[in-house]
């Protein structure tokens, strides 16, 4: 699967469990790798690269890390967006 | 602007001859309203007794995901210099060491962004800079590592690895603590500035048992430097301690634990019973030197009481050793962490995991085999686990 | 105007730029070293090159302006070099024997205070407290401060039987080595947490809530959406609130700290202990914490006039039982001192061989 639709689908799933559950980097690889057939190292390179370029962020809530979709006021401070 | 608090409560911590905070804190509310807010709320916390801050979300910088530490005040109309008041983690030197020209450029960074408050140094080993602002935390981090400065370690991560003085000096040190952290530090920077474990994990170097770095209480992982072969005895030198007035019967002998020293005007010791304890060497430091073959014990899984009891990292590896490029000992950190991060719940630490798990099953991940070295003694119950493997022998 | 252009991954600069040459000199080749005065020593190398350093104490807290002084009298008289213990003290590190008494000079001066080094007291690990956490219920700076005035003599000149390590947590987390510490102080809670339950809807996630408790005290309460605590279980630990922050541990008035003993780390002579409860609790007093001062120098002077000499306080308590320890401090034994959690089968005396 080319990397832009792996992480069109990463995106998808965040999307969907938004306010459900914090998710841990590992819970989103493990999801994706079943989803897709991918490689669970495949899933995690692609969203690192969503991650390096701010589309998805880690946060700390609860005691414990999690990947989340970046807020607007996120994305305006790393100048991201206007 | 700033002094704009009057601090009556606090005030008394300036007085007596222990260095104060509060003198620390109004130095940098000369300059900094951040810093004068900071002083207006803690006085508040003296007369309330109670804290006023909150935290999380904002975790690092583009990318990241640690080394930032998100601290809000709960009063932010009260006390606005602190409505984002962040603490930003810098992966500190090995051994803490520092030239006064890196150490200025830190502060002129930090007096540029942020509260001008530090502390030298955080409980996990990192250069940790009091109070900043969301909006300050791309530029802070664009200086810092541009001059060769990293983040240090927070949340699910790999933490900021820390060690003792080491062969920077220390006579005692059996390995190159400095040289390890560095060299770990390094083979571990994805783990550490991206959060993917399922929680921390601490690691710790000391190069002898003393261990000056409370490895064996404070990390995951505890590297401590030991020895193979007899102690080194420099005669001369014990007589001139016992010519200075040490009672080498009371003080080193009757306090060695294994009994396997023996002293009349020369110091014997019977090195087959010695523990490698480091009291005799330690307490006649001229005397006294570890054997030669160097190497560490690898121990896991202490840590702090929360939640059902505190843990001393237990022994793992007794002997490895721990020469440079470390590939035996990097191979042996994955394979824990790997088993840790397959097998534990959210927030679980190796030491609790080990614990819920069984240690047969860690050991067999890990490839070492049971050792009498590894237990105080055997179990004491007649409830034993037996698996296929154990039949075939 | 610009910023620099951001690096990552590249860790920590390498130690070797911040070592002075004697010791890249001598690395990994000391000989022994001697204790001069309580805050100053000498390393020997096997080349017969010598270091000096002067140990000074840090609040840990350091404004910036703090920190340059101490750099410029680096740059004056150690060649800008200098490091800081794992205890939070600063160390000069001195190549040139000449630069000692000069150093020492301006350090009198500027009311430094030199020491820590030895059978002694060093700086007193620690915790942010109110200064900067969330989940403080006492202010950790604030107390070092006011214990230190009071032992100030055991840093910088008085001896003790051997080295006497103290510290401070501000809650039970303990960002610091208050579990294995020969005397140390400990904020705890002792009333069940209050919860906001709209607050515990809206951010907090059940199960993540429910399974953090260590007694089972919280349940699920799946038709509005929140917790319920059984007050019974709860051992006011706070893990709730770690990861739930709307369940609110804090009382102000309830809350205060526990002094614990006889904790060591290194191996030396006997195991790496645990500190274990000597007085279970004392309310907040700030800003000097005048019963916890009193209480801690109880416990150091009963300790140092009563220790053999090189035995750790716990060492020390060992060897005479906890039993005396309780009649030589005079501190009241208690229901709380009786361990009912994961240790409790292991602390209960099965001897009838013990002491009034």
């Amino acid at each position: 699967m080319e990397t832009a639709e792996l992480q069109e689908k990463i995106f998808a799933y965040m999307e969907k469990m938004k306010g459900k559950k914090k998710l841990k980097e590992k819970d989103v690889i493990k999801a994706l790798a079943e989803e897709t057939t991918e490689a669970p190292d495949a899933v995690k390179k692609a969203l690192r690269g969503m991650i390096d370029v701010g589309r998805l962020m880690y946060s700390y809530g609860g005691g414990a890390s999690s990947v989340e979709i970046p807020s607007e006021e996120y994305l305006r401070e790393k100048g991201l967006i206007k | 602007m700033s002094g704009k608090y009057k601090t009556p409560l606090l005030d008394e911590l300036e007085k007596g001859p222990w260095p104060s905070f509060v003198t620390e804190i109004k130095k940098a509310a000369k300059k900094s309203p951040m810093a004068d807010d900071e002083l207006g709320q803690l006085e508040k916390s003296y007369r309330t007794k109670r804290g006023y801050w909150k935290h999380g979300g904002i975790v690092g910088v583009l990318g990241y995901g640690g080394g930032v530490i998100g601290r809000y005040s709960s009063l932010p109309e009260e006390f606005p210099g602190i409505a984002h008041f962040h603490t930003v983690r810098i992966n500190q030197t090995s051994g803490f060491f520092y030239t006064a020209e890196a150490l200025k450029m830190i502060c002129d960074i930090w007096d540029k962004y942020g509260s001008g408050l530090t502390n030298m140094h955080g409980s996990t080993g990192d250069l940790v800079l009091l109070g900043t602002t969301t909006e300050n935390l791309e530029a802070i981090f664009a200086e810092y590592s541009s001059r060769g400065w990293d983040l240090g370690g927070s949340g699910s991560a790999m933490r900021t690895p820390s060690c003792c003085v080491g062969p920077g000096r220390c006579e005692w040190s059996n390995i190159d603590t400095l040289d390890i952290t560095y060299t770990l530090t390094q083979e571990f920077q994805d783990e550490l500035h991206r959060p993917a474990f399922p929680y921390k994990f601490k690691i710790k170097t000391a190069g002898c048992a003393v261990d000056c770095v409370a490895a064996i209480a404070r990390a995951d992982l505890s590297i401590i430097g030991t020895w193979k072969g007899n102690i080194q005895i420099d005669q001369a030198e014990v007589k001139k301690y016992a010519d200075a007035g040490m009672n080498i019967q009371a003080e080193i002998v009757e306090m060695c634990p294994t009994n396997c020293m023996s002293y009349n005007g020369t110091l014997k010791i019977n090195d087959a019973e010695c523990s490698r304890c480091m009291h005799c060497i330690a307490k006649m430091t001229k005397a006294l030197r570890s054997g030669k073959e160097k190497g560490a014990t690898l121990l896991v899984g202490s840590k702090a009481p929360i939640v059902v009891g505190s843990l001393l990292s237990w022994v793992i590896v007794p002997f490895i050793k721990v020469d440079a490029p470390y590939t035996e000992l990097k191979d042996m950190i994955r394979k824990m962490i790997g088993w840790w991060d397959d097998t534990a719940k959210p927030r679980e630490r190796i030491g609790e995991v080990i614990e819920a798990e069984g240690m047969r099953s860690f050991l067999e991940a890990i490839g070492v085999p049971a050792q009498p070295q590894q237990v105080k003694e055997p179990r004491k119950d007649p409830f034993f686990f037996w698996e296929e493997s154990d039949f075939q022998k | 105007m610009a910023l620099p252009k951001r690096q990552t991954d590249i860790g920590p600069p390498k130690y070797d730029q911040f070592i002075p040459p004697v010791i890249k000199k001598n690395y990994g080749k000391w000989k022994y070293h001697e204790v001069l005065t309580g805050g100053t020593m000498v390393h020997v190398a096997e080349s017969g090159d010598t270091l000096h350093t002067v140990r000074v104490a840090s609040p840990r807290i350091l404004s910036t302006e703090t920190i340059r002084d101490i750099c410029d009298m680096a740059e004056r008289y150690c060649e800008g070099y200098l490091r800081f213990t794992t205890r939070n003290n600063v160390e000069f590190l001195v190549s040139d024997k000449s630069k000692m008494e000069p150093l020492l000079k301006e350090l009198k001066e500027k009311k430094y205070s030199v020491g820590g080094i030895g059978p002694r007291i060093s700086n007193i690990v620690h915790t942010q407290g109110w200064v900067h956490c969330h989940s403080a219920c006492t202010d950790a700076s604030g107390m070092v401060k006011a214990i230190m005035d009071d032992v100030y003599d055991y840093f910088t000149t008085k001896e003790l039987p051997n080295k006497v390590r103290l510290a401070v947590a501000c809650c039970v987390n303990m960002c610091g080595a208050v579990h294995c510490s020969d005397i140390a102080v400990v904020a705890v809670h002792r009333k069940v947490p209050t919860i906001n339950h709209e607050l515990v809807t809206k951010v907090c996630e059940i199960p993540t809530t429910v399974a953090s408790c260590p007694t089972s005290a919280i349940r699920p309460n799946p038709k509005e959406k929140t917790v319920t605590i059984n007050e019974e279980k709860c051992m006011y630990c706070g893990n709730c609130f770690t990861v739930c922050p709307p369940i609110d541990i804090h009382k102000p008035d309830e809350d205060g700290v526990a002094i614990v003993v006889g904790g060591k780390i290194g191996s030396l002579r006997t195991s790496p202990k645990f500190s274990k409860l000597a007085i279970p609790f004392f309310y907040n007093e700030p800003p000097r914490w005048p019963k916890v001062v009193a209480a801690v120098r109880n416990i150091l002077e009963t300790y140092a006039k009563n220790a053999k000499k090189h035995e750790r306080v716990g060492e020390w308590i060992e060897r005479i039982g906890w039993e005396s320890f309780f009649k030589l401090t005079g501190i009241e034994f208690t229901f709380q001192h009786i361990d009912d959690f994961t240790f409790a089968r292991d602390t209960f005396r099965t001897s009838a061989a013990f002491k009034y």
